[in-house]
């Protein structure tokens, strides 16, 4: 009998992607969330609950270390007396090995229904994810799971991958630059050859999140906001940053396209009370190409980071090594929900392009016109599968035939132990 | 989360999901003991076909698993299943029953699939041991399961009872262990008064029980266990009490490893927070450097930072 397909658990700080490879989507997305008993803030002093009576009798051990939900469920249970909400994964890092092993417990038994001593794994990390944790993670998967095979790819790696399945990308390069937003921040990100360089990595602290405090706050600024009821008017900002939201060319123009013009730009979104049913209806305006303008002009939102995207992702290649730029100008691979919007990519390119240009011509005049450039490429890829390129790029990977050889055993694993673990080899690399 | 639901999520939430949107689709997934689901759209949006695959599916026919999925599923059934799989059930959205609780229903019910297939030789024991209660005594036959590759479910009605043996194998030290542990504590937990009317449990390792022994093939390795579940006919006395006995025992496997998992994660924090207990006391332990005055020999007080 074949192989059953791999298992793809892509566990990031605010949300899970769990799903079987061979998929173009994952089964399940749910929060990182885990509701146990007791307080949310701390494990107790005296560690996880010890046996009331000596014996191993479930009847007299209790059962409060199987109390506890994941996912949507910890969220709607949030407020049930005796349960807390605990965040297991911080920064992309995990940070609670307890609630973890019992979230992918869970996942693994309760959502995917699978076997886990039948699957072969793919989990993700973070870039520049400490060895240590990723030893933790293998102890966790052999020893408690007992799974057939591990492979931890980087983020970042993965999404690479997935901007494969774009039509306008010709060669299967494993060096670019992800650029990764989420909910929470935003990750610029360098790979060559599939390692990532970590010492060129940069982070933004502007993602979804503030794209949608952004349009609420101009909402409410217009008065729009006042016919929609108070508990409801964030979940209204997100839905129009994610219906209605699209990256102009220039910012000038496009206020006086809706001045000149209302009732053609201007969109109406309607919206019904939660709790009463009662009907309300909004206007939607210059939000609509002004939410992801504070990637590009970020002075318009925040005061204290100033920085626009294409700037930082220039500084990121040009603290690369300089055998690897080109390819990195190249290859500009957008991952996660925030960059989603329409001509994103194309604003990036063309912005990116100028400052590229613009030193190019700078040190063409400092050599006194005597040295041309033959010119950078630069080109930004945006594909289908864009929100969960991680996920999905990680599903490619594991439905090819050569996985299985690139995973690390349980039986290499009894036979070394966990620092097996501290490396994987590269998808496409030669052996 | 103590028992395993016996339906699955994925089949459940997709179908609800696409009974509001219908888009195209095409997933594969699997289910505990290796079955595999297909769940795609092959000609319209709107059509719907999920195909089951389950390794023991021979097996399963000869228990009458056909007359059961037909009972259950009615004209979903697809009369050729699609290629690579033994089941095939078509579920039009455009004809779904009206939304609420009887469409909830529904759902449930092909999200049930592997459970109502899996329930084939249960149904056809528990309906031999009432047709040799009325002759009087005799045996049934000894229904086999090879529900995966080293482990099998045997089957066989009584006069007066319905034997269900599983065995079980494990591959890991540890588990088997933990495995013994757990078994043991079915045959003792019958002993509480409060489950005096659970089915009888017994255990044994590598000594196959005696309605098995004749077998051919059986393995008796350090690694193998043979449970034995004894079900009285009040365990099927009716419609409800019997379909509720399927959906867990049916289970058992999953359970019992689902717990032995479980158990080790438990191991595993108190191990993690007897480390850190042990690290603080560790850290208490270390004497603080005094730190002097130092001079240099011109008798200057040298600092450090």
């Amino acid at each position: 009998m074949s192989v059953l397909a791999p298992i793809i658990c892509d566990n990031g700080t605010g949300f899970s992607k769990v799903g079987y490879a061979g998929n173009s989507d994952p089964s399940f997305v749910f929060p990182t969330a885990i509701a146990t008993r007791g307080p949310a803030a701390q494990p107790s002093r005296t560690g996880p609950a010890l046996p009331s009576k000596p014996g191993h009798l479930a009847s007299k051990r209790g059962v409060e270390d199987l109390d506890f939900f994941i996912g949507d469920e910890a969220l709607a249970n949030a407020q049930t007396p005796g349960y807390g909400v605990n965040y297991p994964i911080r920064h992309g890092q995990i940070e609670n090995w307890d609630y973890m092993e019992r979230f992918w417990e869970q996942t693994i038994f309760k959502y995917l229904r699978a076997e886990p001593e039948d699957h072969y794994f793919l989990l993700t990390e973070p870039p520049l994810n400490p060895p240590e944790n990723r030893e933790q993670t293998a102890e966790i998967f052999f020893e408690s799971f007992n799974i057939k095979g591990l492979y931890i790819a980087v983020q970042a790696v993965l999404a690479l991958a997935a901007s494969w399945s774009s039509n306008r990308v010709t060669d299967r390069t494993l060096t670019g630059t992800v650029i990764d937003s989420g909910d929470g921040v935003t990750h610029v990100i360098p790979c060559a050859e599939g390692y990532v360089i970590g010492s060129a990595i940069k982070h933004i602290p502007i993602a979804g999140r503030d794209i949608t405090q952004f349009v609420l706050n101009l909402m409410r600024e217009r008065g729009e906001m006042a016919n929609v009821p108070p508990e409801d008017q964030l979940k209204v900002a997100g839905k129009v940053k994610e219906q209605y939201s699209y990256v102009c060319q220039d910012i000038v123009k496009e206020f006086r396209k809706y001045d000149q013009e209302p009732y053609k730009y201007f969109a109406r979104y309607e919206g019904e009370h939660t709790v009463t049913g009662r009907k309300y209806e909004i206007d939607v305006g210059y939000e609509r190409f002004l939410a992801p303008e504070i990637f590009f002009n970020p002075e318009i939102y925040s005061s204290d980071f100033l920085t626009p995207l294409p700037e930082i992702v220039d500084g990121v290649i040009q603290q690369s090594p300089i055998d690897v730029r080109r390819g990195l100008y190249k290859n500009i691979v957008l991952s996660g929900g925030s960059t989603m919007f329409q001509h994103f990519g194309n604003r990036l390119k063309r912005d990116l392009k100028q400052i590229v240009d613009r030193r190019l011509d700078a040190s063409m005049a400092a050599s006194g016109s005597q040295l041309r450039s033959s010119g950078v490429e630069v080109d930004v890829i945006s594909h289908k599968r864009q929100r969960y390129a991680v996920w999905f790029g990680g599903s490619l990977m594991a439905s090819l035939p050569e996985f299985y050889s690139f995973c690390h055993t349980k039986a290499q694993y009894d036979e070394i132990g966990p620092s097996i673990c501290r490396r994987y080899q590269i998808f496409g690399s030669a052996t | 989360m103590i028992l395993l639901e016996p339906h699955n999520y994925i089949i459940q939430t997709t179908l609800a999901e696409k009974a509001i949107k219908p888009s195209s689709l095409d997933v594969q997934f699997v289910d505990f003991d290796g079955v595999r689901f297909h769940l795609s759209t092959p000609d319209r949006k709107t059509v719907l076909l999920l195909s089951m695959n389950i390794r023991c599916w021979p097996e399963l026919v000869r228990y009458g698993v056909n007359d059961i999925l037909k009972r259950e599923y009615g004209s979903l059934l697809r009369p050729e299943p699609e290629s690579d799989y033994n089941v095939s059930v078509e579920i039009d959205l455009e004809q779904l029953p009206p939304e609420g609780e009887e469409r909830e229903a529904f759902f449930y019910s092909l999200a049930m699939m592997k459970r109502n297939a899996l329930a084939a030789p249960f149904e056809l024991s528990f309906q031999a041991q009432k047709e040799l209660e009325a002759a009087g005594s005799g045996q049934g036959d000894l229904m086999a399961l090879h529900y995966r590759d080293e482990e099998v479910i045997y089957v066989q009605a009584s006069s007066d009872r319905v034997t269900v043996i599983f065995s079980t194998m494990f591959r890991e030290e540890t588990d088997r262990v933990y495995g013994k542990v757990f078994l043991q504590e079915f045959v003792d937990a019958r002993r509480l008064p409060t489950i005096q009317s659970a089915p009888q449990v017994l255990y044994t390792t590598r000594e196959p029980p005696l309605e098995i022994r004749h077998l051919p093939g059986l393995n008796d390795t350090e690694d193998v266990g043979y449970v034995t579940f004894v079900l009285f006919p009040r365990h099927f006395a009716n419609q409800a009490t019997a379909n509720s006995t399927i959906t867990h025992i049916q289970l058992f496997r999953d359970y019992l490893h689902y717990h032995i998992k479980c158990s080790k994660a438990y191991m595993h924090s108190r191990m993690r927070h007897r480390v850190s207990e042990f690290q603080k006391v560790l850290n208490r332990a270390k004497t603080e450097q005094a730190v002097g005055d130092r001079k240099t020999a011109s008798g200057r007080t040298m600092s450090i930072r």
